[in-house]
């Protein structure tokens, strides 16, 4: 069986996620933590943000936000940050998982194409940090003001599918790495601190000085961010955003083909050198 | 306890009635909770909730200077005793001692008392040589620096280490880590050490380095040895006495000939055959009722490994005829028969009531023959 | 079972310091130092990590900074001054952050040190040696102390660079008394968490929530007097709060302490709490984990 029809790729999907889903389940109270606990990290902004201006609205901020509430930009800021944590670190983690447990050399040696793996854990890694993250806005709408219209639901999950697809293609290339370099977390750590310091998780880009302007536009979270809190906060609509969207694309298109060569590359690479799930 | 009476009755290790239950853990699922059991699963879950009872009232001497076998399958509570003897593990009846000092009340000087080696690669920091790893444990066990530096140095000249003491353990081979192992528990020179298959996973060139380091560390340097291993052949040519544990209980201890001698005036059947039917030992035990027939190997085709079928008992020899008969009636090849002494794998089969060795046993056993 | 004086005459004979004598103080202070030792040992076979590590703590520090300056426009709040005295935004929360670092000491460097022992497979190795286990968790410590006191000079660089910094460079002396002391109650809080993920395989979960509670309930970012009134009151169960409020009376220009009292009495109060309360916590997670046999379960 030297071919694969796009059916048995797709159980090939569908078992990885399937295992990864039982795989967190059988830690439920990990499950509830991460549904709840990432409000606490906004929490400290939020009171900083009262400390300084004296109320829940700055008209400095408003200036450069677009709005004077400071509060529901860094919960958003704060929820599609989630995706990112569990993008950068969610499929990197699940190799190394599968090598501290000894089923990594099984996994690559089975005849299957090892990319539909790799969506398979990114898919359960989505799934899940979804899951989260409406928890999480949940909880935001009910104690911090953010107002939910049904109209904005669908644009905005629009807009959560292309920010997951680019981060898969990251995500592709941290696995990557990680298969030859065991210090490759060190990256993901990295890679964790940039999206932070230069999307405007917790203030609007334009607070940056130019040249931190220009790098957090080389990242989907950006422009993501934007998207969302026109949708959300300034009660814009999907057009526009037109933009940002079509930038989305483009990154993700050009994200996931690199990641994907980057993975068969290095994998091919590790299998000769032997080093593959040396831990 | 008991009270010494002659200088050949000075113990290194004494229990007594020692007992360990773990209760069982049930998983359910996320959603398990929600489920309500029906009278079926409820019966059934009431064994699986069932606590282990991996010692039961166990009751051992050691004397010092002895190298001491503890002998039993996975599982039988040879791990559990060591621990508890080595302080990891509270036991819950009964008392222990070693080298004077009692387990629960003075875990402090039982502690400087005994090194622990375990079989298993991740004891040791991998990122650190071998010698950071002696001089850390060397600090662990209180050896001001100067003693810690010179002990250092000598053990990794006995343990033949000294010329790759400075390259990091994440270089070595396991047999090399395991010396490292062994080195460690050395340091500090304890009269007593508790040996938890030290030579599990090892190759048979390393395994027997090990086994001649043991048996040099009793005969002459004196120390007392609990050696704990499924490994009957290593019991066998290493031990002043073994204890057969099965399923947290001492079923018989003595030397290994003593215990040999328990099996000698019963006759010995082997038959070697290949792929033999599933169930045929129940066959071959309803048409010989008066014979003990244990199925030591269950043979696999795909690695040409054959069945060892071993027939014990007064009339073993008188019934190979029948239990030929019957493997030729269901077309099993029969590819040698032997009659053979008592090895310590019938002493356990005897003793346990035919419960079946691991696989890897044999394996081993066919290893260490060939060395 | 009583040990007969001939069975001892025949017994091998050990020797190990116990108890409160000066040959036992020295031999944990050792093996304090030479877990201390280990850990940079093993941190430093990977560089990179660590160059991670010292740099990282700016990029989390930095954002609060952005944050604060984009809310007000600019380096000063009419509105922090009118609670504290002080309107400099950045000293006011660079001085706060820094702490921060020392939160994580305890919670993650010292609350992991058994569970990380766990993972390399050598906690039996190390619990059957006569040295006490809370000085392993104390060697921990000290490695991770002295790793945020890196981060911090990297990031005092870097921000006085940026932005300056207005501190009284003559308030640095009794600054750092009250950091010692809010650093051991701060290891007693850490013993309590290691204590925590030695009975939990989860217990991350219970160090990540006890972390943010105690971040949240420490004036790190804004001042005391933000929180209710409760919140307030309980924040001094943590040293970090009378730790930080000392520390700021002595760094920050024109600073108001945001509560009144004696932070050098709190802290000592809370030391002794702290180490009692954790010490006690930790021998019984140790009695109980080695009854329950699931010492070497990741």
């Amino acid at each position: 069986m030297t071919q694969s029809s796009l059916g048995t790729n797709l159980f090939v999907v569908w078992n990885e996620v399937k295992k990864n889903i039982k795989f967190l389940l059988a830690y439920p109270i990990v499950f509830v933590f991460w549904g709840i606990f990432p409000i606490f990290w906004f929490i400290p902004f939020i009171l900083q943000g009262e400390a300084l201006v004296g109320g829940l609205s700055s008209q400095a901020f408003a200036q450069i936000a677009g709005t004077p509430d400071f509060v529901p930009f860094v919960v958003i800021g704060s929820v599609l940050n989630s995706y990112v944590l569990s993008s950068l670190y969610g499929m990197g983690e699940s190799i190394r998982r599968e090598a501290y447990q000894g089923t990594l050399d099984y996994v690559l040696a089975s005849p299957c194409n090892k990319a539909y793996i790799l969506i398979g854990k990114a898919v359960s890694e989505s799934l899940t940090s979804t899951i989260f993250a409406v928890s999480q806005l949940a909880i935001s709408i009910l104690f911090f003001g953010i107002e939910l219209t049904v109209g904005v639901i669908a644009p905005i999950l629009f807009i959560l599918i292309l920010l997951v697809l680019g981060l898969y293609g990251i995500a592709l290339m941290l696995a990557a790495l990680s298969l030859r370099f065991k210090q490759a977390h060190d990256l993901a750590h990295t890679l964790e601190y940039v999206f932070y310091l230069f999307s405007p998780v917790r203030y609007p880009v334009e607070s940056l000085p130019f040249w931190a302007q220009l790098l957090g536009k080389l990242l989907p979270l950006t422009y993501a961010l934007i998207a969302v809190r026109a949708l959300l906060l300034l009660k814009q609509g999907l057009s526009a955003v037109y933009v940002e969207i079509l930038v989305l694309l483009v990154l993700d298109v050009a994200l996931i083909l690199v990641g994907f060569y980057m993975f068969n590359w290095m994998e091919n690479k590790t299998k000769k050198s032997g080093m593959i799930s040396q831990y | 306890m008991s009270t010494p009476t002659d200088d050949q009755d000075v113990y290194s290790i004494e229990t007594s009635g020692l007992t360990k239950v773990f209760a069982k853990k049930r998983h359910r699922g996320i959603l398990g909770f929600l489920r309500r059991e029906t009278e079926k699963e409820k019966s059934k879950n009431e064994k699986t909730d069932a606590l282990t009872l991996a010692l039961d009232h166990v009751n051992l001497k050691v004397r010092a200077g002895e190298l001491f076998g503890l002998l039993g399958p996975n599982g039988a509570g040879k791990t559990t005793l060591v621990k508890c003897l080595a302080t990891i593990l509270i036991p819950d009846e009964g008392t222990a001692a070693v080298n004077g000092y009692d387990v629960m009340k003075e875990t402090t000087m039982v502690r400087a008392s005994i090194g622990l080696v375990v079989g298993g690669e991740r004891t040791l920091y991998w990122k650190l040589t071998a010698r950071d790893n002696l001089m850390y444990f060397a600090s662990l066990y209180k050896m001001p620096r100067a003693e810690a530096k010179k002990r250092v140095n000598e053990i990794l000249e006995i343990m033949n280490l000294r010329d790759r003491a400075d390259e990091r353990l994440e270089d070595y081979s396991t047999g090399m880590r395991q010396k490292v192992a062994i080195a460690r528990a050395l340091l500090h020179n304890p009269p007593v050490l508790l040996l938890d298959e030290p030579t599990l996973g090892l190759d048979p060139t390393f395994s027997r380095q090990i086994r001649s380091q043991i048996r040099d560390l009793c005969r002459n340097q004196g120390k007392t040895i609990l050696l704990a291993t499924h490994y009957m052949y290593e019991a066998d040519e290493l031990c002043d006495r073994v204890a057969i544990i099965n399923n947290g209980q001492i079923a018989a201890v003595d030397s290994p000939n003593r215990l040999k001698a328990m099996v000698r005036e019963k006759e010995l059947v082997e038959i070697t055959c290949v792929n033999p039917p599933l169930g045929i030992e129940a066959e071959l035990r309803a048409l010989c009722p008066k014979v003990e027939i244990v199925m030591l190997v269950q043979g696999d085709e795909a690695t040409a490994r054959p069945a060892r079928i071993k027939m014990m008992g007064e009339e073993a020899e008188e019934s190979v005829g029948t239990v030929i008969d019957a493997l030729r009636k269901k077309r099993v090849q029969i590819t040698s028969l032997n009659v053979g002494m008592p090895t310590l794998e019938d002493v356990f089969i005897k003793l346990t009531g035919g419960a079946k060795l691991t696989e890897g046993t044999e394996n081993e056993k066919e290893r260490h023959e060939a060395e | 079972m009583k040990k007969n004086t001939n069975q001892v005459r025949k017994l091998g004979m050990v020797s190990s310091p116990t108890g409160f004598t000066w040959a036992n103080v020295k031999a944990e202070l050792r093996a304090i130092w030479e877990s201390n030792v280990k850990q940079w040992k093993i941190e430093l076979a990977y560089p990179l990590s660590f160059i991670r590590q010292c740099i990282s703590p700016v990029f989390f520090l930095l954002p609060y900074l952005i944050y604060g300056l984009a809310l007000m426009g600019g380096g000063y709040s009419p509105n922090l001054q009118a609670l504290v005295g002080t309107g400099d935004i950045v000293t006011f929360i660079f001085t706060g952050y820094i702490i921060m670092g020392f939160i994580s000491t305890a919670v993650f460097a010292m609350g992991f040190s058994i569970r990380n022992e766990q993972w390399f497979g050598t906690l039996e190795s190390i619990y059957i040696t006569p040295t006490n286990r809370l000085s392993i968790v104390l060697g921990t410590a000290l490695h991770s102390t002295v790793h945020q006191g890196i981060s911090v000079i990297v990031e005092f660089s870097i921000i006085y660079a940026i932005f300056g910094l207005g501190l009284k460079m003559t308030g640095i002396l009794p600054a750092l008394v009250i950091f010692a002391l809010m650093m051991f109650a701060l290891y007693g809080f850490g013993i309590v968490i290691s204590a925590l993920s030695l009975l939990l395989k989860e217990g991350y979960i219970v160090s990540e929530g006890l972390a943010s509670v105690m971040t949240i309930l420490s004036p790190v970012a804004y001042p005391l007097l933000v929180l209710p009134e409760v919140a307030r009151n309980a924040s001094f169960i943590f040293p970090t709060a009378p730790g930080l409020i000392g520390i700021r009376t002595f760094l920050l220009q024109d600073y108001r302490p945001e509560v009144l009292g004696n932070m050098f009495l709190a802290l000592l109060v809370l030391d002794a709490a702290w180490i009692l309360f954790g010490s006690l916590i930790f021998r019984l997670a140790d009695h109980y984990v080695r009854k329950r046999g699931s010492l070497e379960k990741y």
